[in-house]
């Protein structure tokens, strides 16, 4: 057991101080970048009376430092706000969404990984091959295509030319209302099954391939190609030489021996990937009218809703700094060569 | 970098048909932005002022080889407009990162004890958001425009390059010359700026005008999401999304200004790859000895 107690108390103390420094910036940028916070707070339509409450439900009126005391106060009591699009409160918007999110992104990496790491031992095998080539090339589009074009191009082509796969949403209204669906746990997949609604299922499956597709193109060409960099240095250790030296079966040494150095890295980038492909979810979300927090915080940012995307980014960046957290120490607890 | 170490660096992207393909795509991405205004076909469409209502949703033919829009402009003059656009925001995001990074790094890496542990948290802080998300808060916050893009993907940009001069700073302060330079009785500002920083520059600078693909992309999203440039800018980004609308009828509107930021990034990600590998000793002695 590699990780000590030690180093999981002190990763969660600054857990909460980075967390900390978040919230600290996006008081900054919310509340002292502006010059009238209020009439962003009241959103662009508000009368003077609402622009007047807003100045006080901030209380703008008091020091800044009184601020920001009242601003951590509602944070913590969970309080963030209302949406002046939806007219609802914030928070309990972002975590109804939160199960959409997390569906999607996990299939996501279910499909990066399934596909980028077979694709990078490949392509560290057949090194300097067609097939390296052509995968190198895929990889690099994979790192440089905008996420919000492949979505609505995929989207044009699997939807509304070839008709294949469903363009919009989780699931066909009609097949809910005949089948009784409804949801348990918000995911989707998970739910139809426990109910063993199988129709259901397949066409939350069908709705979630194109999104999700899309979505895991970037770190599907991140894996494979850290796969591929990371085999090949493993390739070439004393280890794996000597082993195939000995007459072990390639299979055998390939699978048992090199692989297992390479996996561990690979999930820890992947996981590391997390923040850009939640910022990805908003735009697939939005091509794909995917009910979850991309599709939340994109909408509000498109009708200007000020306090539900500063609750989005806040959300987001907590989210973020605990998944790091906890992919650094998993990472640390599946690999022996990290050192802490 | 020494002028022997970028010829050398050069002659390894040279020999490479993948790393000058790299070379070609920025070179023609810079050249277009430089000249945009006067190589375009149409270029009131390009800036998007005209509406002809007789040319609109017209397929890719030679008198329009990208189509036209929903307005019934152009869409080639708008995407090679565009370049410029995408050129500016590029340059300006890397280049006011650099601005605020690397005096922040140069700074906490030679103080270093509390300051410098101070100045680094608060670098942390900031990286604590996802790339992208704090763009997205500020440009939510000072609204849409062109300057309000750039001054949004620049801080949060900055950390990275920020610690990447605190790091080479660090390794650097302790050389016998740094001491020697104080032993002489330089002020500490004088040995930053003229001993210290020039060493650590070079690093910081390449990897910032390699990251001008990544900027271009962030600006697209900006854009696409409703915080970017304002309309009729012609940012590929916002072309993306105004073609979105109508992307049935015409999804020729949508298809060629994303499938230039694909390019243009390609260009720049293949370009960096043969830079980080020119500059890598290990691997450089590898490319010398195999293709040369």
């Amino acid at each position: 057991m590699p990780v000590s107690k030690e180093y999981i108390i002190k990763r969660t103390f600054s857990l909460i101080g980075v967390v900390f420094g978040a919230t600290i910036i996006t008081f900054i940028i919310t509340r002292v970048v502006p010059t009238r916070p209020e009439l962003l707070w009241a959103g662009p339509h508000a009368t003077l009376e609402q622009i007047e409450r807003a100045r006080e439900i901030l209380h703008l009126n008091d020091p800044i430092y009184v601020q920001l005391g009242y601003y951590l106060r509602d944070l913590l009591t969970g309080n963030w706000g209302v949406s002046w699009r939806t007219k609802s409160p914030v928070l309990p918007g972002i975590l109804s969404a939160l199960p959409a999110t997390l569906e999607l992104i996990i299939v996501a990496f279910i499909i990066a990984m399934a596909i980028g790491i077979p694709l990078g031992i490949v392509a560290a095998l057949k090194r300097g091959t067609v097939i390296d080539h052509v995968l190198r090339v895929v990889t690099v589009i994979g790192a440089s295509a905008p996420v919000f074009w492949l979505a609505l191009i995929s989207q044009l082509i699997f939807s509304s030319w070839l008709g294949v796969l469903p363009s919009a949403k989780r699931i066909n209204e009609l097949l809910v209302i005949e089948t009784g669906f409804h949801p348990i746990t918000g995911f989707y997949l998970i739910d139809s099954l426990i109910q063993g609604n199988i129709p259901a299922f397949t066409d939350a499956l069908r709705h979630i391939i194109l999104p999700a597709i899309v979505l895991s193109f970037y770190p599907m060409c991140l894996s494979a190609r850290m796969t591929r960099a990371l085999m090949i240095e493993v390739l070439n250790e004393w280890h794996v030489r000597s082993a195939l030296a000995w007459g072990l079966p390639k299979r055998i040494v390939l699978y048992k021996y090199a692989l297992k150095n390479v996996i561990a890295p690979v999930v820890a980038s992947l996981g590391l990937s997390f923040g850009y492909t939640i910022i990805g979810a908003f735009m697939v979300e939005l091509v794909f009218v995917w009910p979850g927090i991309g599709m939340y915080a994109a909408m509000s940012l498109l009708s200007f809703d000020y306090p539900a995307v500063v609750g989005c980014v806040l959300f987001i960046a907590i989210f973020y700094t605990l998944i790091n957290t906890v992919v650094d120490i998993i990472h640390a607890i599946i690999d022996p060569r990290v050192k802490l | 970098m020494s002028f022997e170490e970028a010829r050398l660096i050069f002659k390894l992207i040279r020999v490479n048909p993948i790393s000058m393909t790299g070379l070609i795509i920025v070179t023609a991405f810079v050249v277009m932005g430089l000249l945009a205004p006067y190589i375009t076909p149409y270029p009131e469409d390009a800036w998007g002022l005209t509406y002809n209502i007789e040319k609109r949703y017209l397929p890719p033919s030679l008198e329009h080889p990208f189509g036209t829009d929903e307005m019934g402009r152009d869409v080639f003059s708008r995407v090679i407009l565009g370049a410029r656009f995408s050129l500016l925001i590029s340059v300006g995001v890397v280049g006011l990162a650099l601005l605020i990074g690397i005096p922040i790094g140069l700074v906490a890496g030679y103080l270093g004890g509390r300051a410098g542990t101070l100045l680094m948290r608060i670098t942390d802080m900031f990286l604590a958001f996802p790339p992208l998300l704090l763009a997205i808060a500020l440009a939510a916050t000072l609204g849409r425009g062109l300057v309000n893009v750039i001054i949004a993907l620049a801080i949060s940009w900055w950390p990275w390059y920020s610690r990447l001069v605190y790091v080479q700073v660090n390794s650097i302060k302790n050389l016998p010359y740094v001491d020697a330079a104080k032993i002489i009785g330089l002020s500490p500002f004088k040995i930053m700026v003229r001993h210290v920083l020039p060493n650590a520059l070079t690093p910081v600078t390449v990897q910032a005008a390699l990251d001008m693909g990544s900027a271009i992309l962030e600006a697209a999203g900006l854009s696409f999401l409703g915080v970017g440039v304002k309309p009729p800018t012609p940012e590929w980004g916002l072309l993306v999304s105004e073609g979105w609308a109508t992307i049935n009828i015409a999804w020729w509107s949508s298809l060629f200004p994303g499938l230039a930021i694909l390019v243009t990034v390609i260009g720049f990600n293949l370009l960096a790859d043969a830079v980080r590998e020119a500059m890598d000793p290990r691997l450089r002695k590898a490319i010398v000895m195999r293709r040369l």
